[in-house]
């Protein structure tokens, strides 16, 4: 710290500390829209997104019952999504960051990317591929499913990750 | 707006990584008092308080409640907004409606954040859809990952912009006694020593987290005049909230999708006949949370061409004896009280209007500042402030 | 500067226990909806929207994110009040008399099932002095009561009569969650809680939204024949730490009340209102919030209450709508009393209405023991 700054950390011994956990638990619902996602992800293994009226923009993740850009009712029209595309952009974590669901410090292996699926859409997801030198933009991925049927039911977490794949 | 409001006051706390010497009350507390003290008022004068903090982060509900005696509230009105990283410029925009519309003459904005006592990081990737984002987001970080990697291969910047932008930062937080991160780096060496956090966001690109408060007392026309010699005028503000982009949170890397920052920054200047920006408004305040999204944010308020805001920072436009001084206290990347940011840059700007920013007052004379600030996803909202009508 | 702001449409979901069905959104737009079919206008007319929620209960940071669609704010102004719904309104008031918008949504939701409420009224309490004393909002009005009734020889008797009279009140609602035919004998024996608050005394846990459209008078005319505008309002805090407070007294309102009353021209609340909904989320508070709001002199809450004054018919009906008790969420509570009191003065009322009304009060309170209060008065042309 520079000269002239007032704060120092009080001096003195130890401080006494004491501590206490205090889980805050929450029972949050899908609703309507999230929870077609869900069902779908879950029951059938596809992934659905609405479709606005108006502007026929597909609003993936997360759905809305209203569309963001025109302000309309989103409606119920459900498409399915291509579960195949390209690496759009993609990142890593290096540094152990507080994860609050979790309630701990964590670094996810797996590399956080936007993958273009093949029909147009940008959907967010991870990479199975932890090895981030052997990533490129452009590479082509699919999807990987829970395959174990009682394990699923997480939403977009039923898909585990995008594998990059020969073609 | 119909009635004018202007500044007739401002007070920080030195903002620091930890404040162990005092309690939530107390810290916000001293910027109260630096602030009446500013404005040379008695808490008395004072008709209604807006409190501006983002609870997730210390971990209490209510928090303005918590400290209505130690701010001098007890028995007056007021109230409490919440937001993202735009709630100071919420609550001083609420302000500014309260007096302008006649309810109160004189209002105080309290903004605060007390980070010591909570993990930033945790507190924002709660932000994300608990259904829909579980393990998906890693705070701010990521998404400004994401919005980096969008900025250089739209514009062409490379990592030793990213340097340049955090040295004037830290050069400028040098010389403001408020800054929080003071480092005194000395060069591209000291930057490319910094650790990625999640690439290509090294240490040194981002902003801290900061313990501080920061207050403004705002005054209907008639009583600014009598109060401060010097008040500033809060000419006009606007407010841009937006969709995340289809590909990322605060960048768009197809290039194809409007900015709220552009948004906001046509309607104010089109409503104040701004057309050259860098000829008619003198300094900008402006919220940058990494050093990407600073250069980013030159473009997007039309200081500069697009995909040029890199040159700006080579060129050192934005320098404290610069053309056109951006960020003269350090920006958020030296300082980062989440509640009490914004407040921040409305604050400091007027003390550049004022002249009295001490060692950090830029060469150029202030008549007209921007003061901004950011939230999630990408809402902007934007303040107009002058010396005179 | 617009001279007066009007409330042209109301709307609130009907309150229920748990709305697992919607997420927040969903619940939000369900009110939403309804004020947008009623004015004929669309989400893009809406120039600011005014949300009210809170962090915790949703448990989610900027818990306005999930409103952001379905208030239209793509490239739009929203802003968040973390107070009580009365306060919200009162934000919206100086966003339009101040010029800069014209017509403000305003919507306010929380679903108290989604969380474990003690646990989160509990981090309403000092980290380091009193959270560790277990105290939530229950715990702390027990003592709020407790005092109250030692202080002014307000009985439980008193305190159950006005939790028959809200919950009969509510079978006039159709929003309301639990309307029910209860005797002061029913209320006496449920089970204790923290005393002397027992299980009637208090409301059950609800989910619900609120959201109502605000605009300027000139505009108003052009959307509705029945107009509502805002007479007067005012909020105030108290200090928060238990033991700095006189429990039976409760200033900030007294305070609030009086600022409002100022601004509306009032100054004799009990024959220039016509109708009042109070928040009340526990039986004691109707006696004790009655006294603050000046509807009679202090300690007299429970001879008040004793009366006839607060009945349907009588010279100051209290919550016709039945209020809080049946079942409101806590941050909804105020504006949902903003809500029932336009209905009144728009005559749309139903079988709850009171004849004539024309000046209206709406009451609603955040934190512990209502530490922070606010008060609104409303009036039709």
């Amino acid at each position: 710290m520079s000269e002239g700054s007032p704060t120092k950390k009080a001096e003195g011994p130890e401080y006494i500390r004491i501590e206490f956990d205090l889980p805050r638990r929450y029972n949050w619902s899908t609703g309507r829209y999230l929870g077609k996602v869900y069902a779908e992800a879950k029951e059938n293994k596809k992934m659905v997104a609405p479709r606005c009226p108006k502007c026929k923009q597909l609003w993936a993740r997360p759905p809305s019952p209203v569309c963001p850009k025109c302000k309309v009712d989103m409606g119920w029209d459900w498409v399915e999504l291509p579960l195949t595309g390209t690496i759009f952009q993609y990142t890593y974590q290096v540094y152990p960051l507080w994860d609050p669901h979790e309630g701990e410090r964590w670094s996810n292996p797996h590399p956080p990317a936007i993958i273009l699926l093949d029909n147009g859409i940008y959907f967010r997801h991870l990479l199975e591929e932890t090895d981030t030198k052997k990533l490129k933009e452009g590479m082509r991925v699919q999807a990987v499913w829970e395959e174990d049927y009682e394990k699923r039911g997480q939403g977009f977490q039923d898909i585990l990750y995008f594998r990059t794949i020969e073609e | 707006m119909a009635g004018r409001v202007a500044i007739v006051g401002v007070g920080q706390t030195h903002h620091t990584s930890r404040r162990d010497d005092v309690n939530l009350p107390e810290m916000v507390g001293e910027a109260v008092r630096a602030a009446l003290a500013d404005a040379q008022l008695s808490i008395k004068d004072i008709e209604a308080f807006i409190f501006s903090n983002m609870e997730a982060f210390e971990g209490i509900i209510l928090p303005d409640h918590g400290m209505i005696a130690e701010v001098g509230a007890i028995g007056k009105p007021g109230l409490k907004v919440t937001g993202g990283g735009t709630t100071g410029s919420e609550a001083v925009g609420e302000a500014c409606h309260l007096v302008s519309a006649g309810l109160y003459d004189i209002t105080m904005v309290v903004g605060w954040q007390k980070h010591d006592c909570g993990d930033a990081t945790a507190g924002i990737s709660a932000a994300a859809v608990p259904t829909a984002a579980k393990g998906m987001v890693v705070g701010a970080v990521s998404e400004f990952a994401k919005q980096a990697l969008s900025y250089i291969r739209q514009s062409g910047a490379r990592e030793e912009h990213a340097a340049m932008v955090r040295l004037k930062a830290d050069r400028c937080a040098c010389r403001n006694p408020y800054a929080h991160l003071k480092l005194g780096l000395k060069g591209l060496e000291d930057y490319l020593k910094s650790p990625y956090l999640v690439w290509p966001i090294r240490l040194l690109d981002f902003c801290p987290q900061s313990c501080g408060a920061c207050v403004v007392v705002l005054a209907s026309e008639e009583r600014a005049k009598k109060i401060h010699k010097k008040p500033v005028w809060v000419v006009d503000f606007e407010v841009a909230h937006q969709e995340p982009f289809s590909a990322g949170s605060f960048g768009d890397p197809t290039g194809t999708e409007t900015y709220s920052q552009d948004v906001a920054a046509e309607r104010l200047y089109k409503r104040n006949g701004i057309t050259d920006v860098r000829k008619q408004v003198d300094l900008a305040e402006i919220y940058e949370p990494s050093t990407w999204e600073e250069m980013s944010l030159y473009e997007h308020f039309h200081f500069c061409e697009k995909n040029e805001g890199w040159k700006l920072i080579e060129k050192g436009v934005t320098e404290i004896e610069g053309e056109f001084p951006v960020n003269p206290s350090g920006g958020v990347i030296a300082s980062n009280p989440i509640g009490a940011t914004p407040v921040i840059r409305i604050a400091e700007a007027a003390l550049q209007i004022r002249g009295d920013a001490g060692e950090h007052q830029v060469t150029r004379d202030v008549k007209t500042a921007i003061a901004t600030a950011l939230g999630g996803p990408n809402w902007t909202a934007m303040f107009l402030l002058k010396r005179s009508l | 500067m617009a001279e007066r702001a009007a409330i042209v449409a109301v709307a609130q979901t009907k309150y229920h226990p748990n709305r697992a069905d919607v997420s927040e959104e969903e619940l939000a737009y369900e009110a939403i909806k309804q004020v947008l079919e009623e004015t004929g206008l669309t989400l893009s007319d809406m120039e600011s929207a005014i949300t009210c929620c809170q962090d915790a209960y949703d448990g989610r940071t900027i818990a306005s994110l999930s409103l952001q669609r379905v208030v239209g704010a793509h490239f739009g102004h929203e802003f968040t009040v973390a107070e009580d719904g009365i306060n919200a309104a009162y934000v919206a008031m100086a966003e339009v008399l101040s010029g800069h918008f014209e017509t403000v949504l305003l919507v306010s939701h929380m679903k108290e099932s989604q969380v474990e409420k003690s646990v989160i009224e509990n981090c309403a309490f000092d980290a380091i002095l009193m959270r560790q004393l277990g105290l939530d909002f229950t715990s702390a009005a027990a003592l709020q009561a407790r005092r109250y009734m030692d202080r002014y020889g307000i009985t439980p008797e008193q305190c159950a009569k006005a939790v028959v009279r809200n919950r009969r009140n509510a079978r006039n609602n159709p929003f309301a969650q639990e309307p029910m035919d209860v005797t002061v004998d029913d209320v006496l024996r449920s089970r204790m809680l923290a005393s002397p608050i027992r299980l009637l005394d208090t409301k059950p846990i609800s989910d619900g939204a609120c959201a109502m459209i605000m605009t300027t008078e000139e505009k108003a005319k052009k959307l509705t024949k029945k107009l509502v505008w805002i007479a007067g309002v005012s909020n105030c805090y108290e200090t928060h730490y238990l033991g700095d407070r006189e429990l039976a007294d409760c200033d900030a309102l007294v305070k609030a009340a009086k600022k409002a009353y100022s601004m509306a021209g009032i100054n004799d609340p009990l024959s220039q209102i016509d109708v009042a909904e109070i928040s009340t989320e526990y039986s004691y508070q109707e006696p004790l919030w009655l006294e603050g709001l000046g509807f009679c002199g202090r300690g007299e809450g429970g001879k008040l209450v004793d009366s006839r004054t607060l009945e349907m018919g009588g010279q100051l009906p209290v919550n016709p709508s039945g209020g809080v008790l049946p079942g409101n969420p806590n941050g909804v509570a105020g504006m949902a009393r903003i809500a029932e009191a336009v209905l009144q003065l728009r005559g749309e009322a139903g079988a709850g209405q009171v004849e004539g009304a024309k000046v209206a009060l709406a009451h609603g309170y955040t934190g512990i023991c209502g530490q922070h209060q606010a008060v609104m008065i409303l009036a039709n042309m």
